[in-house]
């Protein structure tokens, strides 16, 4: 029996490099011995990632993508449909999760320089992935129907309209009508469930099969490939099966744990993961009293409503996130790891993380004056982060980074 | 080494809990500037329980009889109502549903025509089996007990909650004639004591705007009052999401399962760490 197993699984294996790539990704992929609870984030995206394109498949059954239909076919999933419930819930607090994962993910590469040289393209797939998550939660956020996905949408697709010269006939070209219809929420379906998530896939591929070219990077900064031992393996390194596997598993139940009790207990996260708003069915007619986005696009609502001219909301809003590809270049650190930069870079990264909080908080709530000029504050901040980078990673004194883990 | 991995990780995550904690003060300050219940003031908290049939019996018995001639609960389906609150399908047919061509699994659609009702009421009286998610059940149980005389309005009466409400109060006949009062309140010393005058006695000022029933006037007292729109708030917050009961059930199992398997794979860990921390 295990004589004929074999020899299937030689034959497979002489047509398909099973067990090259299983020993190339991981049991012989070499991952750096010594990293913290920041490096589990990675592992919990793709968990999360998992988690929305099951539960999503099993949405899109009892789903209706019709103006008539939409916003009820959202409650007979909720009350008539066995486990419908479950369902829906895993995907409303699988975005957020999505989002919360990513975010800190990416809070990991500012502070230990995940973008350096040779990870540049590692994080452009990463920031690119951000982008289209945003699309993607975007579009899925319109498909329940209900007053904020229609106020949110209406929002968000005028933002195209202040572009000069094709706003409205591009305004006209994204909706497909008028006015948001159900012309606009058949379309947001088809992006939501086949277009974007086939470039989501690709992209963490290639996010992947660039990390794996270029290795894993760890939080003291060290180069584990430069202690290399007979075989050629650096001698700081594990390999990723089956002791990095372990160590994602344990991180993947504390969060698990964490998402069953937002799950089954928070699933409106209490009005910040599904707004209050969006249980009334979409209304052209009436306009609720406070439109604001879910938590995870707040800080550049507030950044947009910081900005007194539509369109250059729009290009402080579009730069804030364009800028994160540039800033492989924008570090001129001789160091990686926030461990080993000067206090320059200490500052900043903490002003910038307070910052991007307090302009997340900013977004959910009401103008007021006092509001505004914190806005504007924090989005400067968030700027000046970025843009003075290159002259304080250049001219602050770094500390020496150790040669071995 | 690990202890004092996790005691950094320890003051980190109380920073973090601590900076949170006051994002979300500054949230319930903004919360009070112009709050849900208006006029009301705060909204009196409701505390729902889904596990108390009775209530959510009586709390159905009292929708179907008072409100269901004109609120609808277009997403819920009879049956699943008589399953949900274990009332007996024969019962609940006979006593409740006062149509009888209607069947189990037809939905709470309602007998109102949307237009006729809106020339009657000047808007459509709203289907009402999400209230409870877009309102909140404060909201629904401080509105029902808000109502006050008021000879300006249409139907004579208006509402704290929401001033200006088009709904006439349906359950005054319970409640009776209720209110807009004034009296006296002790005056409050910036310590926060009431203030006294010198032999003693409390300061007290006029201050209007508090709501009393007319004695007597309604079928029943103000307790018996409460608890009918304390199970009529019940029934609408199950009807809003009539799985919450089953779903908290549920979550104690799910998180129970992730503990166990964190604690498994946390063993299979240390035991595999070992290879390389010798």
């Amino acid at each position: 029996m295990s004589e004929m197993v074999g020899k299937l699984f030689g034959w497979v294996n002489s047509r398909l490099p099973v067990s090259n790539t299983f020993e190339r990704h991981l049991s012989k992929h070499p991952v750096p011995s010594k990293v913290n609870f920041w490096y589990l984030f990675g592992a919990l995206a793709s968990v999360v990632l998992i988690i929305q394109i099951v539960s999503g498949i099993w949405l899109i059954m009892p789903y209706s993508n019709t103006e008539e239909e939409a916003f009820a076919s959202i409650e007979y999933i909720m009350r008539d449909v066995d486990y419908g419930w479950v369902i829906r819930y895993m995907h409303t607090t699988g975005a957020s999760m999505f989002f919360a994962v990513v975010y800190l993910h990416m809070f990991r590469g500012l502070l230990y320089g995940s973008y350096q040289k040779p990870k540049e393209l590692v994080w452009i797939f990463g920031c690119t992935i951000y982008l289209a998550m945003m699309a993607e939660g975007f579009l899925g956020y319109v498909l329940p129907y209900g007053q904020m996905s229609y106020w949110g949408a209406q929002v968000i697709i005028s933002l195209f309209g202040a572009i000069p010269y094709i706003g409205e006939s591009l305004e006209l070209w994204i909706r497909g009508d008028y006015y948001i219809s159900g012309i606009t929420v058949s379309r947001f379906f088809a992006l939501h469930v086949v277009a974007l998530p086939l470039v989501l896939i690709a992209l963490v591929f290639l996010h992947l099969v660039a990390l794996h070219e270029v290795g894993a990077g760890n939080p003291e900064g060290v180069d584990i490939e430069e202690h290399l031992d007979d075989d050629g393996v650096p001698l700081d390194s594990v390999p990723f099966f089956p002791y990095k596997v372990l160590n994602a598993l344990v991180g993947i139940g504390v969060f698990m744990t964490v998402f069953a009790i937002i799950m089954f207990f928070f699933p409106e996260g209490g009005g910040y993961f599904i707004e209050m708003a969006n249980f009334e069915e979409a209304n052209p007619l009436v306009t609720p009293e406070h439109i604001a986005p879910v938590w995870y696009y707040s800080p550049y609502y507030a950044m947009l409503r910081a900005v007194p001219d539509k369109l250059g909301g729009l290009i402080v809003m579009g730069s804030a996130v364009a800028i994160l590809f540039v800033v492989p270049w924008l570090d001129k650190s001789k160091v990686a790891s926030i461990r080993y930069k000067g206090i320059y870079s200490k500052v900043a990264l903490a002003l910038f993380g307070i910052s991007f909080i307090t302009l997340g908080y900013l977004g959910t709530v009401s103008v007021t004056e006092v509001r505004k000029t914190m806005s504007v504050i924090c989005t400067v901040i968030y700027f000046a982060f970025f843009l003075l980078m290159p002259i304080y990673t250049k001219y602050e004194k770094t500390l020496e980074v150790p040669k071995r883990l | 080494m690990i202890n004092n991995q996790l005691n950094i990780l320890n003051i980190k995550l109380s920073k973090f809990f601590v900076a949170l904690g006051l994002l979300i003060s500054i949230n319930t300050i903004d919360a009070a500037e112009g709050g849900p219940c208006k006029d009301y003031g705060e909204c009196d908290e409701f505390k729902y329980s889904l596990n108390d049939m009775a209530s959510l019996q009586r709390g159905a018995s009292t929708f179907l009889n008072y409100c269901y001639g004109c609120h609808s609960l277009q997403y819920s389906r009879w049956g699943r109502v008589s399953t949900d609150l274990q009332i007996p399908e024969e019962i609940f047919f006979d006593n409740l549903v006062f149509d009888k061509s209607i069947k189990p699994g037809d939905l709470m659609i309602g007998s109102m025509s949307k237009e006729q009702s809106a020339q009657w009421f000047g808007v459509a009286p709203p289907d009402l089996t999400l209230v409870s998610r877009v309102r909140g059940d404060d909201w629904i149980y401080s509105y029902l007990r808000a109502y006050y005389e008021d000879s300006s309005k249409q139907y004579g009466v208006n509402n704290l909650v929401y001033p200006g409400t088009a709904m006439p109060n349906v359950l005054m006949a319970l409640q009776g004639n209720q209110k807009l009062v004034c009296k006296d309140v002790p005056v409050i010393a910036k310590n926060g004591g009431e203030k006294r005058d010198d032999i003693g006695n409390t300061i007290t000022k006029e201050k209007c705007g508090y709501l009393k029933v007319d004695e007597g006037s309604g079928e029943l007292n103000k307790e018996e009052f409460d608890s009918l729109i304390y199970d009529l708030t019940n029934f609408l917050v199950y009807v809003g999401e009539p799985a919450k009961a089953q779903r908290e059930r549920m979550g104690w199992y799910v998180i129970f399962y992730f503990l166990i398997f964190t604690a498994l794979s946390a063993l299979l860990y240390r035991e595999y760490h070992k290879d390389y921390h010798k």
